[in-house]
């Protein structure tokens, strides 16, 4: 019998809430939630965690249009205020036709907000944010919350190559475009770090291209250690998207990339990265109309 | 079929005139008799502007289809008008927008690698991103800026190259990129007759050394008027200097007009005559009148400057400048050409808050002078609406308000040369030199969005015309002591105007009122 199943009436409710209180004290006692844990009791080992959510509920409806709302009535609009992000080589990123990994330097906690802005409707619609298990997700009211603004999931920078590869890869071949940072870290002073291999893993074992970005004066808004952004003057350049040379390995790749994003750190334009003005061009060419009979 | 300009008399069931009045309002009673020049309404705009402009690009007038003339290894440099025109600043995509994509578009199949696009400002200001994002749109902006999209720069000692004299001794000077070119082509936009032909190179991308030859009082006072190139003298310098550069240069130019449909449907009842006014042109103008009334000068500025003209593209053609600017001619005056019989003793002119020169800014005085007494005055063909000796009068708020990023000049030109003299020979004497090589006003042009030194001194050259013309120039509703430093008197009331223009003119003066803007052409027989 339940308290509510209309039963007993408030005897029964009476006897419901004595039980649990019965329960309750039971293991408080057996705990010893009121004192020091017993000498006795063996050493505590390493904390086993739960097993890992990949966040799926975030990358389906309705959370997509209320991502979509909450990106474009706040997150975006705030990046806009603070930064003024100039973009250079978005025409890279308008009409892609099969998912991409964004490669970019990471400097700052605004760089994901300055990548999205950067990124058009349709390419951040279906952009997932690769986020530090370890960091964002210990906690997970906090992941879930930003799993919701920026569609982030959990990737793990100590799990090696196959523990990074398996979700990430998931997502790729599920037509995600995927941001990945791969210094794994925020770089303490503003310079980049050497790269991780995970990006080349990852695009060698799904074929897909990466973008490499690079983003100046992120830093400058908000370095690690600091809570609060102040405004300040961002570029965001994209690159053309490379993709793994035949019998190219995925450190070399990886390698190649970096060398990339450093090239786009660089005055002048690196029209080898971000392609001549006639690719460019023709990369930017709005879709024509077709109109419906 | 959109009806004529035309001319109505004023009579006791005549609905009060609307007048600019700065960032303002008014209405008036004109007298019993007095005329009202009314704008034709705007033409139909081509339906298809796309298909419009590939078609003059493919069939050019007096020379090879632009196709033909790109090839891959050549150096391109597109050069285009700045935001000075049209205005107010035209609803986008703007048209020289659609012509440059088709441009770009035919130099990237041809493989032309080295392109450049330069605004060519002349001396004047250089534009923000935003105002040249606005221009070029944002694919060619994300494309080329900003290496190499970029703003001409007339005081660069090394990108502006000496090409010559004219047979009449006039200097002129180029940017050293389209001295280098194998080919430029030139995106213009032309609004009144004065704009485009030759005089889009010779001034836009020249320098001080080459714009003297023709920005100058004896120019100016011998152009009858500046708005009507067969009778301007401004306009045959223009064109001999445009001949050396069609010499030294292989020009493609292409000329686009756009219709009169000057003000968004917000302010529908500007470009409406009073007689056409619905209720809610009617509430519109309430509204309107009210907030200009009560909101702070910057309130009602960013209302007035964020509004955009629905212009319409009226026509598009391409090839040799002077056989383009011929059609472009044709088109603009078909649009603007209004029949006037004869002068008259008063002309009234509503000067609205907007000019060339004053784009994204407040209109100071001494653009109101040439805004005022300069363009519009100078609207007409044949001779002045105005007779020689006849009374001007003007409404608008007359502050004593600069921008300081972009006229700095102006407010030195302001208090140290009006205080001296208003006689434009005189100032061009005396001060122009010193203004022009002032090195705080060269860096503020190159580095900054200021006006070059020596634009007041232009800007009030412009008006030399009209000064010499009018017997006298009266502001209605001005600052009092601002009013007196331009030279001009200034009423209260315009009323009071009338009064005061009778010792002038005599009593039962003739009037006609120039309902301007929408702007128009004065054809006076």
């Amino acid at each position: 019998m339940t308290w509510y199943s209309g039963e007993g009436g408030l005897s029964g409710l009476v006897h419901t809430v004595g039980r649990i209180t019965d329960d309750v004290r039971r293991v408080r006692r057996g705990w010893h939630w009121d004192t020091p844990r017993p000498h006795t009791w063996p050493e505590q080992g390493a904390v086993v965690p739960a097993p890992a959510s990949d966040l799926g509920w975030a990358r389906q409806e309705p959370v997509r249009s209320i991502r979509y709302l909450i990106q474009r009535g706040l997150l975006l609009p705030f990046t806009e205020v603070m930064a003024h992000p100039k973009v250079e080589g978005r025409e890279w990123v308008r009409e892609l036709e099969r998912p991409v990994i964004f490669a970019a330097n990471h400097s700052s906690h605004a760089d994901t907000s300055l990548i999205l802005h950067a990124l058009t409707d349709r390419a951040r619609e279906r952009t997932v944010v690769a986020a530090a298990a370890d960091y964002w997700f210990k906690r997970p009211l906090l992941g879930n919350i930003v799993s919701l603004f920026l569609n982030t999931f959990p990737f793990s920078r100590t799990g090696g190559a196959q523990a990074q590869l398996h979700s990430s890869s998931q997502l790729l071949k599920s037509g995600w475009n995927l941001v990945l940072f791969p210094e794994g870290s925020r770089s303490p002073d503003g310079r980049i770090q050497e790269f991780k291999p995970g990006v080349g893993h990852l695009a060698k074992e799904t074929g897909t291209p990466v973008v490499p970005m690079h983003i100046r004066g992120a830093y400058q808004i908000m370095p690690k250690n600091q809570k609060l952004p102040l405004p300040g003057p961002v570029r965001v350049r994209i690159g053309k998207p490379m993709s793994l040379q035949p019998k190219e390995g995925s450190r070399e790749f990886t390698a190649r990339v970096e060398k990339a994003v450093r090239a786009l750190a660089t005055e002048p334009r690196q029209p080898d990265l971000q392609g001549t003005w006639i690719e460019r061009w023709k990369a930017s060419k709005p879709r024509d109309l077709r109109y419906e009979d | 079929m959109p009806r004529p300009g035309a001319v109505i008399e004023v009579d006791r069931n005549t609905p009060p005139t609307l007048f600019h009045y700065g960032e303002g309002v008014r209405l008036e009673k004109l007298p019993l008799g007095s005329r009202i020049v009314y704008p034709p309404d705007p033409l139909d705009a081509i339906a298809h502007p796309e298909r419009a402009i590939k078609r003059a690009l493919a069939k050019p007038l007096e020379d090879d289809p632009l196709k033909s003339l790109l090839r891959s290894g050549m150096k391109l440099t597109i050069a285009f008008d700045d935001l000075s025109l049209p205005l107010p600043p035209m609803a986008a995509p703007d048209v020289r927008q659609l012509v440059m994509e088709e441009v770009i578009d035919m130099a990237a199949e041809a493989g032309v690698e080295d392109i450049h696009l330069i605004a060519a400002l002349g001396l004047h200001r250089r534009m923000t991103e935003d105002e040249i994002r606005h221009i070029v749109g944002e694919r060619i902006f994300s494309t080329f800026w900003p290496d190499r999209l970029y703003q001409h720069d007339g005081e660069d000692p090394e990108l502006n190259v000496y090409i010559g004299k004219t047979a009449d001794g006039e200097e002129v000077t180029l940017h050293k990129r389209a001295v280098e070119s194998d080919l430029v082509v030139y995106v213009n936009l032309t609004l009144v007759p004065m704009d485009g032909g030759h005089k889009s190179m010779s001034t836009g991308l020249a320098s001080y050394r080459g714009i003297r030859a023709h920005h100058n009082v004896k120019t100016l006072l011998g152009s009858r008027s500046y708005m009507n190139p067969p009778d301007s003298a401004l306009h045959h310098s223009c064109i001999r200097q445009g001949q050396l550069i069609e010499d030294t240069v292989r020009v493609f130019h292409i000329e686009t007009t756009v219709n009169n449909h000057a003000f968004p449907a917000i302010a529908n009842f500007m470009q409406k005559r009073e007689t056409d006014w619905t209720a809610q042109d009617q509430a519109m103008f309430l509204g309107m009148k009210q907030m200009t009334d009560l909101a702070p000068p910057a309130l009602k500025r960013s209302i007035f400057h964020a509004m955009r003209a629905p212009y319409g593209l009226t026509s598009v053609h391409a090839g040799q400048v002077d056989a383009v600017h011929e059609k472009t001619m044709e088109a603009v005056r078909n649009q603007l050409s209004v029949r006037v019989e004869g002068q008259t003793d008063i002309v009234t002119l509503g000067v609205p808050y907007l000019g060339p020169y004053n784009v994204n800014s407040p209109m100071n005085p001494v653009l109101v002078v040439c805004m005022g007494v300069g363009y519009m005055f100078n609207f007409y063909r044949n001779k002045p609406v105005l007779r020689k000796g006849g009374v001007l009068i003007l409404t608008h708020p007359c502050r004593y308000e600069f921008d300081a990023v972009q006229h700095p000049s102006y407010i030195d030109f302001y208090d140290e040369v009006l205080a001296d003299t208003t006689d434009p020979a005189e100032i061009e004497k005396k001060y122009e030199l010193r203004f022009a090589e002032d090195p705080w006003f060269r860096q503020l042009y190159r580095k900054s969005h200021a006006y070059h030194g020596v634009h007041p001194f232009y800007a009030w050259y412009w008006a030399a015309h009209a000064m010499e013309h009018a017997g006298d120039i009266i502001v209605v509703g001005g600052e009092r002591e601002v009013v007196h430093r331009l030279g001009f008197k200034s009423a209260t009331t315009l009323e009071d105007a009338f009064e005061m223009a009778e010792q002038t003119v005599g009593r039962h003066p003739s009037v006609t009122h120039m309902r301007m803007p929408p702007i128009m052409l004065a054809d006076v027989e």
